[in-house]
């Protein structure tokens, strides 16, 4: 393991790639430090130690995702976050708009033009967040009720201060979005999950570190035990596939056989990964935005502060449980299609054994792929229903550290990229990280 | 002063903006977002791609100074 580590810095181009990766994710996380000029830094600052004690509860989600550097208002507030949520709704909307759809199945070039479309997207989102949390911010509503001086927050209130904070934190989106491509082109991994991973993982000591101040040392290693088991069984799951297996018929084209080997399918119990759990709490998130951002106190949005907001509350966890099972299964089906996979099997003379070619194989596949997504869905929405059981035994709060999103994208994520620098390492030598 | 330099950083951040659309995007959205376990393909970038790379990063390097020196400047107006 050890000695894998120090091959994988011993590869000339391998450890260029590390170090890039490294060096774009300590830019990004320096960006996150930095204030957008206009704010005043002390206000903020004050303002989010009280809310870090009275425990905010609708931006949880996004301050997560920015790894803390939304409350401050920093240049990189907005994090990723507006890219996911339009690759969310560009992905959505393929199933919705047949033009997409055609792009999409057209293949790497229909891709880049949706991946295009995307940025577009992020750009729209980016100005309109930016607005919704500089709005905020000068009028004090960010920080909700928490008592502490939010005048003092955006001292110079004219309109073109805060058309230039705007147009800054627009920008740094459009900056962490450059980032993440700069890492998916030369570094290692996917750009955008790495930076996710990043944000999250910055989270991670403080947020251990309040556990231990609040709670003592006994239940800080029992959260540590508790974390590394579920660690563990977050890989187990991850990793566990069933391997439908196809067999290829042999053909001779010219002097030469080909095909005639035995391979298989590999259809993952968690085919996708954290997506339902982001698109679940995406969408959760959006009565409470509405209520924060209109201001309003009527009956409907009281309903929605007392019961859609706080994540402990009975309704909140049901509705997200039973959202993230729908979306594991939707998930699956819009980015698994049976009958193109049995198509083309059928074309170069592949068959599972026992099955006819064509539909029966088809339907084969679906009933396989619907079974297994089951067991799968209910385990993405246990998983991320642990915050909440955490929130009833410790009162911890509720970006508790092991549970829910964070520990699915890390351990997700994590995955990903030691399989990559693995298969990059296997180039030149057989022994990698994992046996 | 101040004034000078906050249309310096809008300028720079407009110019962020557009010079990033210019590049191709990377990577097919959420799908190998999280899983999926397609590699990229690689395929290394033009000359002119490299010269894109090498405005944008100077332009970046604007940027952030500028927005440096604009929140210095702020705090030193402000008290």
């Amino acid at each position: 393991m050890l000695t894998a580590f120090a091959r994988a810095f011993k590869t000339p181009d391998l450890r260029k790639k590390l170090l890039f990766t490294l060096g774009i994710m300590v830019v990004f996380r320096m960006g996150a430090h930095i204030p957008v000029p206009g704010v005043n830094f002390k206000a903020v600052q004050a303002c989010v130690n009280a809310s870090a004690k009275s425990g905010n509860g609708l931006l949880g989600l996004v301050n997560l995702f920015s790894g803390g550097a939304l409350l401050q208002i920093t240049v990189f507030a907005l994090g990723i976050m507006p890219y996911i949520t339009s690759s969310i709704i560009l992905q959505l909307l393929t199933v919705v708009i047949p033009r997409l759809d055609a792009l999409k199945k057209e293949g790497q070039a229909g891709q880049t033009k949706i991946t295009q479309y995307t940025r577009y997207l992020t750009i729209a989102l980016a100005i309109l967040q930016a607005t919704g949390i500089v709005a905020t911010a000068s009028s004090g509503a960010l920080f909700g009720s928490v008592n502490c001086d939010t005048s003092q927050i955006v001292p110079d209130q004219s309109i073109f201060r805060i058309a230039t904070m705007v147009i800054t934190m627009s920008a740094g989106t459009v900056v962490i979005m450059w980032l993440g491509e700069l890492i998916t082109d030369r570094g290692i991994g996917n750009g955008m999950s790495i930076l996710i991973f990043t944000s999250v993982a910055a989270g991670f000591p403080s947020s251990l570190w309040a556990i231990k101040v609040q709670k003592g040392w006994a239940t800080f290693a029992f959260v540590i035990i508790m974390g590394l088991a579920m660690v563990a069984l977050v890989v187990f799951v991850e990793q566990a596939q069933r391997r439908i297996p196809v067999q290829y018929a042999k053909r001779m084209i010219g002097r030469r056989a080909y095909g005639g080997t035995s391979t298989y399918i590999p259809l993952k119990v968690n085919q996708a990964g954290v997506i339902p759990v982001i698109f679940a709490s995406s969408l959760l998130y959006i009565p409470g935005l509405i209520v924060q951002l209109s201001g309003s106190t009527a009956g409907w949005a009281q309903w929605v502060d007392s019961n859609l907001v706080k994540s402990d509350k009975p309704l909140y966890g049901g509705l997200y449980f039973l959202l993230i099972v729908f979306f594991a299964f939707f998930y699956v089906a819009i980015s698994f299609n049976p009958e193109e996979v049995a198509d083309n099997m059928k074309k170069y003379g592949g068959f599972i054994p026992g099955i006819r070619a064509g539909r029966p194989t088809a339907e084969y596949l679906n009933y396989v792929l619907t079974r297994i997504t089951w067991p799968g869905s209910l385990y993405l929405g246990l998983i991320a229903m642990v915050p909440l059981v955490a929130l009833g035994l410790f009162g911890a709060s509720q970006n508790f550290p092991f549970g829910g999103t964070s520990i699915l994208i890390i351990v997700g994520v994590g995955l990903e990229t030691v399989k990559q620098i693995e298969s990059q390492l296997q180039q030149r030598n057989y022994e990698g990280f994992l046996r | 002063m101040i004034l000078g330099f906050s249309i310096a950083l809008i300028f720079f951040s407009v110019m962020m903006v557009v010079l990033v659309l210019l590049h191709k995007g990377k990577g097919g959205g959420l799908s190998d977002m999280f899983g999926g376990g397609m590699s990229s393909t690689g395929g290394g970038s033009a000359v002119a791609e490299r010269n894109l790379d090498r405005i944008t990063i100077f332009m970046g390097v604007g940027w952030f100074a500028c927005i440096i020196i604009l929140s210095l400047l702020l705090k030193a107006k402000n008290g």
